[in-house]
């Protein structure tokens, strides 16, 4: 379980909280939901989560531990994160991006990684990409080594940011698809404005607005929630 | 009888000086016996100085400064350096006195003490056999163009006493000759004995005009407070005359009697020459690429101090902002002569060190560029992957920030490797100086000019089409933003 308890961040230079007073539970299940407009405070509560910003107050915990002392490294191996933008490493190849982490930071072998990285890569239907740059390979094939590379740590939680903000209507539906099919011992958390996919690979989650939880539970109950009008 | 006596006082006379000249010198000796007499000239001044068919320093100063070390009782080192620091040299230590035809002036006197005058000539104007200006004197060439070696007393002389004479002032009598003999000067002042020793040996049909300028007593400078080896310089130049050997010398140089063989011949055998372009050559590329190697690696950590202004490392900003700026704010010819002089460093060690640093701005401009290029999400993807900072840097940020920076980087190699011409003022004995050595002899600027540009070119050809080979290579991978 992943709690977060009494979240605040402002933002040097603001008065405005981004994010004020947040209480949540996420359950590892397979697919959980962030939504909320742009401005919503998703993408705050998904760096203080992935700890590139320390909240203001508030603790966000992992099983009861604060992620904020927890060593790096186990750190990075309970969650992992997968940006809009992805970052593949452009001098590398899918191979190389995929092997980096486990070799450099986790001292596995790197003939050991290799295996691991092409069972992976064959699970997720791209085992023929290997020796690829990310400049010769699809936004949908980049989509899924950033993921592919993500899992190498075996992570407990992983957060996708707009997953399918680089994908087209065709290719969303193929990745919505895809994702549920996944068998992973990981939890995915998907911070997205993409209801349609939302509803299509998540069963829980939460709507954020101007900081706050608006609406929690269940996805489809979610959304009536927000469709109603704010000024009731 | 008579004679005998005579034998007998001369003998006498001579051990007696002998005997005055060492207990002279003694102090001297028991001062400095290990260290040897430090002597300066240009090695650009035949027949005063000049690199003989050998390649070796030899002259008329040569000689003058190995009898005076011998009476000295120390050996002697000739550094061989450029007329216009070469008093700057003196006084910052780099050599204990300036054997080099230097002709006493007041204004040298207020910086430097002068021995006795060991020879005299005089300022005299030379002009072509032909005279299509028609002048025989100084007097008449208000308005004309009339040259004078950057940095020699005559020029200063010119300016002063013949104000509406147009002064041309060049480097070296190579390129004066060069001029006259396309007409575009009227004349030129120089060293009566030097122009026409010169002319001669060039076969140049130029003439001397008129009565000398002036006269000069050319002696040799030292520090003021090196007043025991002035004495020592002094005493050895009486001997020198006493006995004889100062008459001898002029005689082998300048005497009607004295022998074609001696003195350069205006050839130079061209094993000789190949072996001094190859020499310099292998001097200039090996000063580039220490300075290469002190840049690059002194850069990259600039470069990170400079691509990240706030941060842990933002008390360094500024400190590394400020000395970059101010490296390629100046010229690096000021910077060298700098560091030479007023550092105290050796010439190589103020050439590598001097154009070390100075490419370490430029490459640290393009190492802040590249690192720039880099998008700071791949920092944080590299975060996420539990890579250390140092890895994120090693794996991730340096080789995509280094491979944008290869062309430019390779730019300044190029530039680096030009500049390395520079290091022939500060007496690095590169392939510039060696060339300005041999033309001084062989009086063919244009065609050694033109050799030592093509071996630069040979260089530089191939490190530019690498560069561009490179540069497509990371446009077709398709990750760089150049």
């Amino acid at each position: 379980m992943l709690s977060i308890r009494d979240l605040n961040y402002v933002y040097p230079n603001s008065d405005e909280p981004a994010i004020a007073g947040m209480n949540a539970d996420i359950p590892r299940e397979r697919v959980f939901a962030v939504l909320g407009e742009s401005g919503s405070g998703k993408t705050t509560l998904l760096n203080c989560i992935a700890r590139f910003l320390t909240p203001t107050n508030g603790t966000i915990t992992i099983d009861d531990q604060d992620i904020a002392d927890m060593p790096k490294a186990g750190f990075r191996r309970a969650l992992g994160v997968v940006f809009q933008k992805l970052y593949l490493f452009p001098h590398l190849t899918v191979q190389e991006n995929m092997i980096l982490a486990p070799v450099k930071a986790f001292g596995q072998a790197r003939s050991e990684a290799r295996r691991t990285s092409a069972e992976m890569l064959d699970r997720l239907g791209i085992g023929d990409l290997d020796d690829r740059y990310p400049s010769q390979i699809s936004g949908g094939q980049a989509q899924r080594v950033a993921i592919a590379r993500g899992l190498m740590l075996q992570p407990q939680y992983m957060l996708l940011d707009e997953p399918t903000s680089a994908l087209d209507a065709r290719t969303t539906g193929e990745f919505s698809q895809w994702l549920s099919e996944l068998q992973e011992d990981t939890s995915f958390i998907i911070v997205t404005h993409d209801l349609p996919f939302a509803t299509a690979v998540a069963s829980h989650g939460i709507f954020l607005e101007a900081g706050r939880i608006r609406a929690a539970g269940d996805v489809e109950n979610i959304l009536q929630q927000a469709r109603r009008p704010n000024n009731e | 009888m008579v004679s005998r006596l005579l034998l007998a006082v001369r003998i006498g006379w001579v051990l007696g000086a002998m005997l005055a000249g060492f207990c002279l010198a003694a102090p001297a000796m028991a001062q400095d016996r290990e260290k040897p007499l430090r002597v300066a000239m240009t090695g650009k001044y035949p027949p005063f100085s000049y690199y003989d068919n050998e390649g070796n320093l030899a002259g008329f100063d040569v000689d003058v400064s190995r009898e005076i070390a011998r009476r000295l009782g120390r050996e002697v080192e000739i550094v061989a350096t450029e007329w216009d620091g070469i008093l700057a040299g003196l006084l910052a230590g780099k050599y204990d006195a300036i054997i080099g035809s230097m002709a006493i002036t007041a204004e040298r006197a207020k910086k430097v003490n002068f021995s006795e005058p060991y020879y005299q000539s005089g300022a005299q104007l030379f002009i072509h056999r032909d005279n299509p200006a028609k002048v025989f004197s100084i007097e008449e060439c208000d308005g004309m163009k009339v040259s004078a070696v950057l940095g020699e007393t005559y020029q200063r002389y010119l300016e002063q006493n013949h104000p509406a004479v147009e002064v041309v002032t060049l480097k070296s009598s190579v390129e004066i000759f060069e001029l006259l003999e396309q007409n575009r000067i009227t004349g030129f002042v120089s060293d009566r004995l030097v122009g026409s020793w010169q002319i001669k040996s060039a076969s140049r049909p130029f003439v001397p005009v008129g009565d000398m300028l002036y006269a000069e007593k050319m002696a040799i400078p030292v520090r003021k407070e090196d007043t025991q080896l002035l004495e020592g310089i002094n005493e050895a130049l009486r001997q020198m005359r006493r006995d004889g050997t100062t008459r001898r010398i002029h005689q082998k140089y300048f005497g009607l009697a004295a022998p074609s063989n001696v003195g350069p011949s205006g050839e130079m055998s061209s094993g000789v020459i190949a072996a001094k372009l190859f020499k310099g050559f292998a001097a200039t590329l090996g000063i580039a690429a220490a300075a290469l190697g002190i840049g690059f690696f002194l850069a990259i950590p600039c470069g990170l101090v400079l691509n990240q202004p706030r941060g842990g490392m933002a008390f360094l900003y500024w400190p590394v902002r400020t000395v970059v700026d101010f490296l390629r704010g100046t010229p690096v010819l000021i910077q060298l002569l700098f560091a030479w002089m007023g550092l105290g460093l050796s010439p190589y060690v103020a050439a590598i060190g001097t154009l070390g640093v100075n490419s370490m701005a430029y490459m640290a401009e393009i190492v802040r560029a590249g690192l720039m290029s880099v998008d700071y999400g791949q920092v944080r993807a590299g975060r996420a992957l539990a890579l250390s900072r140092y890895q994120v840097f090693r794996y991730i940020v340096w080789p995509q920030a280094f491979r944008v920076a290869i062309p430019p980087l390779m730019n300044s190699v190029v530039a680096l490797t030009k500049d390395t011409a520079l290091v022939a003022v500060i007496s690095v004995a590169e392939v510039i100086r060696e060339a300005q050595s041999i033309i001084s002899v062989t009086f063919e600027p244009s065609k050694y000019y033109l050799i030592v540009a093509v071996m630069f070119f040979a260089v530089t050809f191939p490190l530019m089409k690498f560069a561009g080979l490179i540069e497509r290579r990371i446009r077709r991978k398709g990750f760089a933003h150049a």
